[in-house]
Formats: C-alpha cells, structure tokens, sequence
C-alpha cells in the first residue's frame, strides 16, 4: 500500500526568543492509507509537533513531510490551508466547536469553506454522517447543549464530512471520562473500517493505544520505536473492551 | 457562485451570533456609535439651520450675498454692527453708476444695491420744547386769527397748552425738591429755584398773556434746558437706493407708514430701534415685561429683570406726568381711581401704584395702560411723519446736519429683536451723502449757483496768477448757465418747482442765502422742512453719486467664491479698485459665528469619535484574543485569512451598521420632532441667530449620509488592529491547551 503520510527525517525548532527549542530531531515515519495508528510519548516528546507537521499545520525546520503525495515544504499558506481543507480532518483534545453555530452547521462548516456541495447535498451528507455518529436528535442544539463525548461526536462528525483521506486527533479522549473515551475510540476505529479513512492519534494513555494497528512511540523529539499495542503495553494490563 | 454567497452567509450568521453572544459588549460599542452618530446628525442639522436661517436673514437684508468696496480702503467694511466704535475708514467710490455698470457685466450679477454706512447723532425730542413749540404756534394763530369764532377757538386751545406747560412747571418744582431732600441744598442751583419757581407762580401767567412772546422766550431759554428729559440718540443708518434696496432685499418689511417715495430725502426707522428707543420707556417696560411672561414664560415673581423692570415702571412716572395738561391730569386721575379703587388723588402717587404690576394683574393693567391711558399719551418721541434733523461729523469733520421726515418703520424679518443687526436705520443716499461730506449733484448745483451770484469763478494751479491780475475776462454767467442747464437736463417732472427752491433751503452752514431774501428764522425751518418733504431726485442723481460699498445679489448664490474673483477682475479691467467680500465677512463677527460653531461641533465630534475608535478597537482586540481558538481551529480546518478577516469586518460593520444607523434615524427623528416643535430663542443673541422667535431645524440628507459615512470609517478604521490580530492566528493555536 502506498503511504498517506511520508514524513523524513524531520526537525523542528521553535524560536522562543533567543532559545531556540528543538522540538523534533529528526523523525521519519511512513504511514499507509488505511492505518489507524497512535503516536504516543510523555509531554514534551514531540508528539503535538509531529501532528502539527503530518497536519500541515506547520512545515519543518528541515527534512520532508509529503502528505497525499503532497511535499509540504514548497507550500504556499493558502496552499497549506487548501490542503489541510480538502485532505485532512482534525479533531481536537477540547473538541474546538464554534459555540455561537448550531451543531449541524459546525459539522457543515468545512464543506461551506470547500463550496463543491449545492445546500441539499451539503444537508444529506451532514445528517447522514449526524446519524452515524448517533447525535443526529442534537442537530440543532448549540454545542453548550451537550456533554462532552457528544461534542466530541459532534467534532468526529466535522473531521469526516469533507471525505478526507487523513483524520488527525489530538488526544481525542483526554478531555472524557473513561468510559466516553472508549465509546469515542469505538467510534472512530469502525469509521476507519468502514471509511477506509486513515487514522492518527496521540496519546499518553496506554487503554487509548491499544486500539491502535500500532504504536509510534517518541521521546525527547526522537522515535523511539514503532510497535504493536501489546509490545508497547507490555507492563500495562491490557483490557481491550 | 451560490458557494461564495453561502459562505458569505455562514461568515454574516457567526459575526451576527458573536455579536449576539456578547451582548454587553455589542451594546456599549454600539451605544457610543449610536451617540455619535446621534451627534453628527443632530448637531449639523442645527448648525445648518442656523446657517441657514441666519444666512438668509443677513444675505436678505442688508449684506447680500457679497459687498464691494474700495480696495484702498484702510479697514475692512462691515456692514453690520462692528465691534469697534466709530466707522471703519472706508475710501469711497467716486462713481456708483460706473460701478453698478461695472459689476453688471459680470455674468453672475442680479442687482448691485448702493450703501453707505453710518452714525450720527440725534436729539429727539424734548417734552417741554414740543409743548412750548406748539404754543408759541396756538399764541401765534389766535394773534392772526381773522374772526372772532377763530380766535375764541384758538385761545381755548392756548389756555389749554397753558395748563399743560404749568403742569410740567409743577413736576419740575417737585424734582428740585425732591433734589434739595436727597441731595445737598448746595447741588441745586438758586437762580434755577428761582427760575422754576417764577415761572410757576400765577403773576407770570397772569403776565403771559399780555407779553406771551417774552414769556415763551424766558421759558423756552431759561427752563426748558431744566426739564432734561431729552435723551441723546445714536443712529446707525444705511444710505441707500430705496427702491432698489426693497427690490433686492426680500426680508425688508415696512411695518408702520410707508416707504420712502422714489427720489425724496427720508427716513425708516428700523421697528426695534423705534420701540426701544423712542418709545415713551413705560410703555416700553410694559411690552418688554409682557413679552418675558408670555414668550419666554417667565413671572415677575422670579425673574429678577421683570422686578427690575416694574420697579422702574413705578419710581419714573414723571416721563408720563411730563406729558399731562390739567384736562388730562384729571381724566387720568378719574380712570386710575376707578380702576386702582382708590382714593388717592395725586396722579403721580396713582401712577406709581397702577405700574406697581404684578404675575396676577398685569395682563389686565396691560390692557387698560393701551386701552385707556395711551391714546392721551405721546408713545413714540418721533412720530412717522415728523421731519428729524440729523446731525453728524463728515469726513473732513465739520458737523453738517440734514433734515429727513420720516417715512415709517421697517424691520429685517429675522432679525426684529437683535440689536446686533435690527439697529440699522435706512436714510436715502442724497441725504446720507449730505452728512458724510460728499459732494452731491445738488450741492454741487447749490455751489454753482452761490458761485455764479458772488461771482467767484473756478481757478486752476495754473492759470491762478493770470486769473488774479487779469489778463482774460472769464465770462462766469455763461459757467453758471451752463452748470443750472447741465442741472436742469438730469431732471425731470417736479425738479421744475423744487429747482428754485434749493438754492435758499439748503444753505450750506456759513453761508448766507443768496438773493438777499428776508426770509425769518422760523421760516427758514419751515421752508427746510417744506424741501426735505417736497425735493424730488431723480433716479440718475442717486446712482451718479459717491457711495461707500454696494451690495451685490447674484443669479446664482452657489457661485459667491467664483462671483468675487470675476468682480475683482472686471473692476481692475473697467479701472475701478473694486474689492469684493462676501456676506460672512461683510457681516463681521456675525458671519464668523457660524464657522466658528461649526469648528467647535466638529472638534467635539472628532473627540467622541476617537473615543470612539480606542473602545471599539479595545473591544474588537479583547474579543478576538477571547476568540484565539476558535480562529486557529477555523484555519486549521480549512479557513483562508481572508475568511477570519470577513468575519471580523462583517462584525464592526454590522455594529456599526445597525447602532449607527439608530443613531442617525433617531436623530433625524429628534430633529424632525424639535423642528416641528421649534426651539425658543431665550435672549436676544438667539433670537438673531436663530432669525426669529423659535429656530425650526430642518433635516439635511447630506448630514445624515455624513453620519453614516464617518460611523463606517470609524467601525472599519477600528477593526483595522484586532483584524491585523486574527489574521496571525495561526491553526497551531488551535490545539494548544489552556491549563
């Protein structure tokens, strides 16, 4: 299978200042469409970094990230924005809703930037996926309306409704109860199955990374190795649901 | 295209929900916004009206829309009431005809209107003097009565003026008294004592009607100068084209008589200046009191200028007693006891407690004052139809006096109660050249003619010592015809009677009539004012003449900086050193209010709106660092700049749209309800700048396109910063956390 994601040997400095801050040291990972793999790692290993550059959030420092064929590097910003609109999906830790939009209308936000869809279409793909994420009786509520793994549905929702080959999530469950967090990871392992949409998550949490294909384990903006859930849980018990 | 529209849509519903979201900031942004624009509104619609009103009453009664005068001159003119004492120095124009020829040619040109402006000086009319005068004319009449009816009649009427000129003797005995208890017995002169007190004892009357000529004579020379109750007056007035004057100044208004008939000396009395000053001062109170309660509201009980002026209604009732012959002592002691329901019989006593007005009783008291007492009173100290003998300084300050009837009363709608420009009197040009020193067609005529009888003869520098010692005889009768021909041709119809005429009545002071004419002091002054009333000069005499300025009406008053700049022109191509200035400055002070208001109006507005500017940008700043997440994950999912960057601008606008639009409607609706309403001018300052009673502003569209134009570039300059600030917002915001 062809990689979604080719990241090589990237470095990333952050300028705080005088201090310049090595945030990556040279990473290179290969992810294949399809995968549903987690990034893992303590705070301050890189692991946001690492999302940021596969995300086109950021460009390294040095080294390569091609995303869907796509070499970041000689990306314009809008080209970047363009990219990230109609490739990738986001989710975030604290779900990112826009408060003051009804929950159908944040789902329908990317496609309104995208403007490929006609209204009717636009509202066929929102309720659809709504229902798929088993929120659609909220379509109309405000986000304040709702709990916080139902706004994480709403967020899946937003991530997956442009189609997108790639799904970024920034610890999508660090936010949620342990209970919520698998529901969520549930949900999003069965679209990835029946999507096909290819996966990336980060975490700290060793239950999160078990539903991972595999386990990119980073330390200290290095990779330290990539491995199966049970290799990288090896001192944990393990309890897939 | 239906994408960017929905797009447009979804970026307007989040500015609309953001603002929505918070309340409490939209409504202090858009209060002040609001208020601006309120502002805006309402403060230029009034300065407009103002403009508007005051423009109107200074362009359409004296200042036109510009005023041309010599360019040599030394002060700038001003036409209405200058703050400097005096007149300004203003060199004259020798030939008005030249320069209404002149100024016609420009294209622009309506009508040129002649002026000049002045002051003199004028006594009006002293109590005694009139009562004197018009019984030396009854002795006068009975002594040349022809039948015994005539002269029964006549002397009833001298008895009767007889009466009144004791009754003024006994208010003069009270004053010295009065003045010997108050003051000191060495501030009253004995001889005056002795003076007043013979004139009132019986045996001069006794001895008045056997040598009544010297008796007049020891009252008119030695008490008369005693009875000061003549007052000084200062008169501002415009010499001008009468006619012309009427035609070009829509806002003058005759009021009472009429106007000064084509080509005859004559005076207007401006209506303010004949009720302030040459109304009998009680009556005069008593309009001003009723006018404070029923314009303005105001009570005697609480205004202190009412008190003021009540109290002085009651302590000078002498200026009425003055006036009072016995029969109309008793008729007024009978009136005033029978409405006072007294029993007092002292007129003066009766007077005083009658003027003794308060809140409840003075509309009644007002009432029976014109009903009952006024019609046996002299009101005015000048009555329309009167000659009035003006004297003034001319230029090269020898004093010349004119004598002018006066025609009536005028006034400058608008501008009725100012002083500032409601004190202007109008005077034909022919007299008003008489009093500045000019040489005007008929003195000329008149030198001529004293010339051609004394023989004195016409020499130039050069010819002088052959004139002197004789070498050619100068035929001077053949001058002098040719001069009274040259008179004669510019006249027309009447000028045939008055030619003659002139020649003894306008004897220039220093001169003795010509023709050896035995004509009698009282005469004389009788013929004098025969001439003022009959003199008729024609239309070219008028306009040949020298004037001081001119005021220009234009076709089209748009074009007043474009009018002054061709005048300017055509007068240095016609020779004539025109300077033209327009209505603003020529009105002086007046005419720089409005400017000045409008400085004021836009400083202030300037300040609201920069504070404007600091709390919105504050706020938009605030609520965009607030914000710094949802803008980072909008870029993240796939948001241009440009997209935050509508967003935050649709937001300004919106507030600014909507709050400022409020603003603008309610102020033009606050302005259409005040100018329905009117508002009261208080004093007499508002009066003149509101031109009238009450200021009725009206509503200009440009102002409120104004409001709205500045409340846009206020929101957009505003959202310029925090705008700047979101754009920098970069996705990676999006996911950091806030611990």
């Amino acid at each position: 299978m062809t990689p979604i994601v080719s990241v090589k040997d990237a470095v990333k400095n952050y300028n705080l200042g005088k201090v310049v801050v090595p945030a990556l040291r040279g990473v290179t990972l290969d992810v294949v469409s399809g995968d549903f793999i987690s990034i893992a790692g303590p705070s301050g290993s890189g692991k946001t970094t690492l999302l940021n550059l596969i995300g086109c959030v950021d460009t390294p420092t040095s080294g390569s990230v091609e995303v869907a064929g796509q070499d970041t590097r000689g990306l314009s910003e809008r080209e970047l924005t363009r990219l990230r609109l109609n490739t990738i999906g986001f989710i975030f830790q604290s779900f990112n809703l826009v408060s003051v939009l009804s929950v159908l209308q944040n789902v329908e936000l990317p496609l309104l930037l995208q403007r490929t869809l006609s209204a009717g279409e636009r509202k066929q793909r929102v309720l659809g996926l709504l229902d798929r994420v088993g929120i659609r009786e909220y379509a109309t509520h405000r986000p304040s309306e709702l709990s916080g793994g139902q706004r994480q549905r709403v967020a899946i929702a937003r991530a997956l409704v442009t189609k997108p080959q790639l799904v970024l999530a920034d610890e999508p469950t660090a936010n949620l109860d342990s209970v919520t967090g698998q529901h969520i990871l549930d949900l999003m392992r069965e679209l990835n199955r029946s999507e096909h949409t290819t996966f990336i998550f980060s975490t700290h949490d060793q239950k999160v990374m078990s539903y991972a294909n595999s386990v990119v384990r980073l330390a200290d903006g290095k990779l330290v190795d990539r491995v199966t859930p049970k290799e990288a849980g090896v001192s944990f018990a393990v309890v897939p649901s | 295209m239906s994408g960017r529209m929905e797009t447009v849509r979804v970026v307007a519903l989040i500015a609309f929900r953001n603002l929505f979201a918070s309340r409490l900031k939209t409504v202090i942004v858009g209060g002040i916004i609001f208020f601006g624009a309120l502002i805006v509104v309402v403060g230029n619609s009034l300065l407009d009206s103002v403009d508007a009103s005051m423009s109107r009453s200074v362009i359409g009664s004296v200042a036109g829309h510009i005023q041309v005068y010599n360019g040599k001159s030394k002060d700038p003119l001003e036409v209405m009431g200058s703050m400097s004492m005096g007149d300004p120095d203003i060199s004259q124009l020798d030939d008005f005809a030249k320069v209404r020829e002149s100024l016609l040619k420009v294209p622009n040109v309506k009508a040129v209107v002649p002026m000049g402006i002045s002051g003199a000086l004028v006594t009006s009319g002293n109590t005694i003097d009139l009562a004197l005068e018009k019984l030396r004319g009854l002795v006068k009449k009975r002594d040349a009565a022809k039948d015994e009816a005539e002269r029964t009649r006549a002397a009833a009427l001298v008895a009767a003026e007889k009466g009144h000129v004791r009754q003024i003797l006994s208010v003069l005995q009270g004053d010295l008294k009065n003045t010997t208890v108050l003051l000191d017995e060495k501030a009253v002169d004995k001889d005056d004592v002795a003076a007043i007190n013979r004139a009132a004892s019986d045996a001069f009357w006794a001895e008045f009607d056997q040598k009544p000529l010297d008796a007049l004579e020891f009252l008119e020379n030695r008490i008369a100068p005693l009875a000061a109750d003549s007052d000084l007056l200062f008169l501002r007035y415009v010499g001008t084209d009468v006619q012309t004057f009427e035609k070009s100044f829509d806002r003058m208004k005759i009021v009472d008589g009429q106007t000064i008939p084509p080509g005859k000396r004559g005076f207007l009395f401006s209506k303010f200046v004949y009720e302030d000053q040459l109304k009998l001062k009680s009556a005069r109170r008593l309009d001003l009191i009723k006018e404070g309660m029923e314009a303005r509201g105001e009570t005697i009980a609480k205004n202190l200028d009412l008190q003021r002026m009540v109290r002085e209604n009651k302590a000078q009732v002498r200026e009425v007693l003055l006036q009072l012959d016995a029969p109309k002592t008793a008729e007024f002691r009978g009136k005033l006891q029978k409405f006072l329901g007294a029993t007092e019989t002292d007129v003066s006593a009766l007077l005083a407690s009658f003027f003794a007005t308060d809140d409840v009783n003075f509309a009644p008291r007002y009432d029976f004052f014109y009903k009952e007492l006024a019609p046996a009173l002299e009101l005015y100290r000048v009555r329309i139809g009167d000659v009035l003998t003006i004297k003034a300084f001319t230029r090269s300050g020898y004093v010349q006096s004119v004598n002018v009837p006066v025609y009536g009363t005028f006034q400058f709608q608008g501008l009725e109660k100012s002083t500032l420009a409601g004190g202007l009197n109008i005077m034909d040009l022919v007299s008003f050249r008489d009093l500045y020193g000019f040489l005007t067609g008929e003195r000329l005529a008149e030198i001529n003619a004293l010339r051609a009888t004394s023989g004195a003869k016409d020499i130039s520098r050069e010819n002088a010592e052959a004139e002197l010692f004789g070498s050619k005889p100068v035929d001077d009768t053949a001058a002098a015809k040719a001069t009274a021909g040259k008179g004669k041709g510019t006249t027309k119809g009447t000028t045939e009677k008055a030619g003659p005429r002139h020649i003894t009545a306008t004897a220039t002071p220093g001169v003795l009539p010509p023709g050896g004419s035995d004509l009698g002091g009282p005469l004389t002054d009788k013929l004098r004012r025969d001439e003022a009333r009959g003199r008729v000069f024609d239309s070219a005499e008028v306009r040949q003449g020298v004037v001081l300025n001119a005021a220009v009406i234009l076709k089209d008053p748009k074009k007043i900086p474009q009018t002054m700049v061709a005048i300017e022109a055509q007068g240095k191509a016609d020779g004539l050193p025109l300077k033209a200035i327009s209505w603003q400055k020529a009105s002086g002070i007046v005419g720089q209010f409005i400017f000045m208001a409008r400085a004021v109006l836009y400083v202030a507005i300037l300040i609201i709106f920069m504070i404007a500017l600091v709390i919105i940008n504050n706020a938009l700043v605030m609520a965009t660092l607030e914000r710094v997440k949802e803008i980072g994950t909008l870029r993240a999912i796939g948001a241009q700049r440009r997209f935050i960057l509508g967003m935050l601008v649709i937001e300004a606008l919106v507030v600014g749209l909507i709050f400022g639009g409020a603003g603008a409607v309610v102020g033009a609706g606050v302005v259409k309800i005040v100018g329905r309403i009117g508002i009261p001018a208080t004093s007499d300052i508002w009066f003149f700048f509101f031109s009238g009673p009450r200021l009725h502003p009206f509503l200009g569209t440009s102002n409120i396109v104004f409001a709205f134009l500045l409340v846009l570039l206020v929101s957009a300059f505003s959202s310029f910063y925090p705008a700047w600030l979101a754009m920098r917002v970069t996705p990676r915001q999006a996911m950091a956390e806030d611990e």
